[in-house]
């Protein structure tokens, strides 16, 4: 294991590492205007429970599929994906279930804007039944004012800025205690003074949680600075090209960015990446 | 627009082999089990008068089908349905015609000109909420003949959707397109022939379904009451509309429901040919 | 409570240095910074220790000397914190006579300050010939207008105030605008176009249309010659069989349709089945229906209300269903990752979802309600608006189509109206989310 996701998990006081996923020959293919395409091809990945893994690649390449597989979104045509040992789809079950124990954080958001952003945090133990709603509201208001949201709580979503929107998102998404965070670009559309400020947002939580978080990115910036690990994948059909251990020490802060170990990576992934990106262009890939 | 139903957990189960053999498309097979399913029921209700004994309410008072179809063959041959559907469908072309070639200037004149946007926009709304069958009988002391009288209130159908439509649009168009154009020297006229009235287009497209519905409806309309209140004109050249009247009057039931099916088909038909046209004028939109 | 100063004070020297290097001390003459540096006095807090709250009355102004200082602002209509260091000057407030706090200052690890009165520094400024002064000035001026209570349709608390001033706002601006003042112009030109068109000029295609003053002599007068007019209760008689009968149908459209249309977005099943029948029915127009419902239904109102429901339906289911289409399918994920049932996501999602969509729909099927309802009158039924279009025609009470035909504009506009006020009532969160993101 990573020496530095050792150090960050025991930091954390994790005893009981939850969050392991194994996606083990993952085949997926989808119909697109009649022809078929295939966008993952023979995809295996090892992700230990609490490690923060960054998927960088091309556009199109099929990294959002997988990460629909984990989910559950949609099924797989071949291989198996298990989280904890246990299968969630495979032989036999090509589509796994969706649940509370791997929550997705989407690239637009998807706070519901009907809703104040305290009903939203509350949502998901309420309507799974586990907590009464006193209880619900009052632990996703502690949990608020742990992430610095507090004052927030009546307002509507569309009132907020996008970061601060991604924040109550994140935090809705801890609120039921998940194993594994499902994150598909989610500063994608931010600026990037935002964005900085959302990473280390980001890394406080994880200290604090030590959930396991599978990260979709372009941001080569953003993969190294979170990121145990940075996985490289192929242009489409997609699979590991090559995996990145990030050795810059825990906990981070923003400085890491100018050291020279930061640079090395960068180039390094930078070159990896780019090479699939021009077969992608090439391709003509447009927006999975 | 996505479909979110094909996300929603799924729960319907398949139909049997055979069918499935036999129409492989889900989505058609479950399409003919409820039309079949529709008609059976309406033959079985109209009918029951004589198997039962006593008609059943309402749907026992209906046409059967078996007539209807017996019916429509009949017709088929006879050249005063063919010149009913001709003219209708000469009523809808022309009063369509009419209404966009005064409703679209008017609508852009609306959104280009403040002042008159200013002077006329409330005076339109202040008009719009009468009906336009509401002023068959004023139309009829004003024009001197029974078709004008007729052709202005089809025209008043379509003229206050397609208004409202090209304004909609026009008032939408990016205004950063037009300043482009004008940085790059071009004159007003040519600002107007070749960004605004294509710019429109797609707008007047959308809106084109609906003002071709009202149209049908007030032609329909219009020829009912037309028809019925002065009696069987071949001049005026009836239409489907006054089709249906004259035969409940004349008590052969089932060709009512033959001028409903057929006027039902009369406007799909020409929404697909308007929308036809549509497509053509406007290549840029890319229908997926 | 801060210490006196104990034995580690700083130096003269170095306050005098603090000064010239704080904004924007550092414009004012050396003779002044002197004064301003012999005038501080220090104070020590600890590590955590409030230096003042927010909405106290301000009497000091600060420079951080060592440590850190966090600066707290917490109002209803932002919330920022500010951490500032040795060297920075903060508690501005205190330059305004009798201005109240706006931050909160917390210390930051064990913390001296360098304090002086406010007033004292805008005395010793006020001498200054050089241009700090001006400075000083504007800083006094700024803060006095920050001071002023904040813009009323900022405040997010209750829902009604808000609206109720943004409403008041824009009637406000609507009148300053050339608007309102076209608007009669034109309505004085239609007007004006009849009245010359029928009484004055007579011209020839006017010559049996009745003039605007026949109509409004007849609408106000006690005795009306074709015996309906303001006063006679046969004219609301028909305005509330109309409307009776629009709302009957609407209602059961409404109530049928919603959730129709709701089904047909979300279950494919339902969709697949139920889709195929309702777009066959659908072109077919409305008034097509006359006769076979005149056949089948018993009775001559059940005919009208079925026709006005029948439009009304398809326009509200059909918007119901572009209603769920338009809702992001990541929000239903969303919820179903969160562990929501399919009932769940129904509730929670889907229905509120579409709200906006349903909305534009009942608008449009409230404006082909009346539609109907009218072409109905005029071919069966007794009473009525539209009924009574038909018979003043037939028995030539010119006038009072007229009148009919306004009163039937104005209903109907009501009607509209209510429906769209009742949606933006019930959409509360997309008023708010478009009035402070600076849509119309």
């Amino acid at each position: 294991m990573n020496a530095q996701l050792r150090q960050t998990v025991q930091r954390g006081g994790q005893t009981s590492l939850r969050g392991a996923i194994e996606i083990v020959d993952v085949v997926k293919s989808y119909d697109q205007g009649g022809a078929s395409v295939q966008a993952v091809d023979h995809c295996s990945l090892s992700i230990p429970a609490g490690e923060i893994c960054m998927i960088v690649g091309p556009s199109g390449c099929g990294k959002t599929t997988l990460l629909n597989a984990i989910a559950g979104f949609h099924g797989i045509d071949g291989g198996a994906i298990t989280l904890d040992g246990r299968t969630l789809c495979g032989q036999g079950r090509p589509k796994a279930e969706i649940g509370a124990d791997r929550i997705v954080v989407f690239q637009n958001g998807a706070l519901f804007p009907w809703k104040t952003n305290l009903d939203n945090v509350a949502f998901g133990p309420i309507v799974q039944k586990r907590l009464t709603k006193a209880e619900a509201y009052e632990k996703a208001r502690e949990l608020m004012a742990e992430a610095g949201l507090s004052g927030h709580e009546r307002a509507y979503p569309g009132e907020l800025s996008s970061g601060l929107q991604r924040r109550v998102e994140i935090v809705r998404a801890l609120m039921n205690d998940p194993a594994v965070l499902l994150l598909d670009e989610p500063y994608r559309a931010l600026d990037a003074l935002t964005k900085s400020v959302m990473h280390e947002a980001l890394l406080e939580t994880y200290y604090r949680t030590g959930v396991t978080i599978f990260f979709i990115t372009h941001d080569l910036e953003e993969a190294i600075f979170l990121g145990h690990r940075v996985v490289a994948m192929t242009s489409r059909p997609c699979r590991p090209k090559r995996i990145f251990e990030i050795d810059i020490p825990h906990p981070r802060s923003y400085d890491a960015l100018t050291s020279t170990r930061f640079r090395e990576l960068a180039a390094e992934i930078s070159a990896c990446v780019d090479e699939e990106a021009i077969k992608s262009f090439a391709l003509g890939e447009r927006e999975g | 627009m996505s479909d979110i139903a094909a996300n929603a957990p799924a729960t319907g189960r398949s139909n049997s082999i055979w069918a499935r053999r036999l129409i492989p498309d889900l989505a058609t097979r479950r399409a003919l089990i409820a039309i079949t399913a529709a008609l059976l029921v309406w033959q079985v209700g109209a009918t029951s008068g004589s198997w039962l004994g006593t008609p059943l309410p309402i749907i026992g008072a209906a046409p059967a089908p078996d007539a209807v179809l017996t019916a429509w063959t009949k017709l088929l041959g006879d050249p005063g349905y063919w010149q009913s559907w001709v003219s209708s469908l000469l009523r809808v072309t022309l009063g369509f015609i009419a209404a966009t070639a005064i409703g679209a200037p008017f609508g852009l004149a609306l959104s280009s000109w403040s002042i008159f946007r200013g002077l006329a926009f409330p005076v339109f709304e202040l008009l719009r909420p009468i009906p336009p069958l509401a002023w068959v009988p004023a139309s009829i002391i004003f024009w001197p003949t029974q078709e004008l009288s007729i052709a202005f209130v089809i025209f008043l159908g379509g003229f206050y959707t397609i208004v409202l439509n090209i304004l909609g649009g026009a008032d939408a168009l990016d205004p950063r397109l037009i300043q482009s154009a004008r940085s790059m020297g071009a004159s007003r006229w040519t600002i107007f022939r070749r960004l605004i009235l294509p710019g429109v287009l797609p707008s007047l497209g959308v809106g084109m379904e609906t003002a071709i519905g009202v149209t049908w409806e007030v032609v329909v309309a219009a020829e009912m009451i037309s028809g019925g209140s002065s009696g069987a004109s071949a001049s005026s050249g009836g239409g489907l509309g006054f089709f249906i009247w004259n035969s409940y009057v004349g008590g052969a039931y089932p060709n009512i429901v033959v001028g409903m099916i057929s006027i039902g088909f009369a406007g799909y038909f020409s929404s697909a040919l308007a929308r036809w046209a549509m497509g053509r004028a406007t290549p840029w939109l890319k229908r997926t | 409570m801060p210490q006196a100063a104990p034995s580690n004070a700083l130096t003269l020297l170095d306050a005098k240095a603090l000064v010239a290097a704080a904004l924007p001390f550092g414009g004012l003459t050396e003779a002044t910074q002197t004064a301003l540096a012999e005038s501080f006095e220090q104070a020590h807090y600890a590590s955590g220790e409030t230096i003042f709250a927010a909405g106290a009355l301000s009497d000091d102004l600060f420079i951080v000397a060592r440590g850190a200082v966090r600066l707290q602002r917490k109002d209803v209509a932002l919330e920022s914190e500010t951490i500032v260091s040795r060297g920075s000057a903060f508690g501005w407030t205190a330059l305004a006579e009798g201005a109240a706090r706006r931050n909160r200052a917390i210390a930051i690890g064990a913390t001296v300050l360098l304090r002086l009165r406010g007033a004292k520094l805008v005395d010793l400024a006020a001498n200054d010939p050089g241009p700090g002064r001006i400075s000083c000035d504007d800083v006094i001026a700024a803060i006095r207008a920050i001071q002023q209570p904040p813009p009323a349709r900022k405040t997010a608390k209750t829902a009604t105030p808000w609206r109720l001033q943004l409403k008041l706002f824009q009637a406000g601006e609507w009148l300053r605008s050339p608007k309102p003042y076209l608007m009669l112009l034109g309505y004085a030109a239609l007007f004006g176009f009849w009245h010359l068109a029928v009484e004055v000029l007579r011209l020839p295609r006017f010559a049996e249309m009745p003039g605007p003053s026949d109509v409004f002599r007849e609408w106000i007068s006690d005795n009306p010659i074709y015996g309906v007019s303001l006063h006679t209760s046969v004219y609301y008689h028909h305005i509330l069989i109309s409307l009776r009968r629009v709302a009957l149908a609407f209602i059961f459209a409404t109530a049928l349709g919603v959730p129709t249309g709701l089904l047909l977005g979300w279950s494919k099943t339902f969709r697949d089945y139920v889709f195929p029948l309702f777009e066959m029915l659908r072109p077919i127009p409305i008034l097509a229906w006359v006769p076979l419902s005149i056949i089948m239904l018993p009775g001559s109102e059940l005919p009208v209300l079925f026709l006005t429901f029948l439009a009304s339906f398809f326009a509200t289911a059909l918007n119901t269903m572009l209603g769920v289409k338009s809702i992001d399918p990541s929000l239903a994920l969303a919820a179903q990752c969160l562990g929501a049932s399919r009932w769940q996501v129904f509730r929670h999602v889907i229905a509120p979802g579409a709200l906006p969509f349903i909305f534009t729909g009942l608008q449009i099927s409230i404006g082909v309600s009346w539609f109907s309802l009218v072409a109905a009158e005029m071919v069966s039924g007794q009473f009525g608006l539209g009924y009574l279009i038909n018979t003043s025609y037939t028995m030539v009470q010119y006038p009072t189509i007229v009148i009919a035909m306004i009163t039937l504009g104005a209903v109907g506009a009501v009607t509209s109206v209510a429906v769209r006020l009742a949606g933006s009532w019930l959409m509360d969160w997309r008023g708010r989310h478009l009035a402070t993101s600076g849509a119309r």
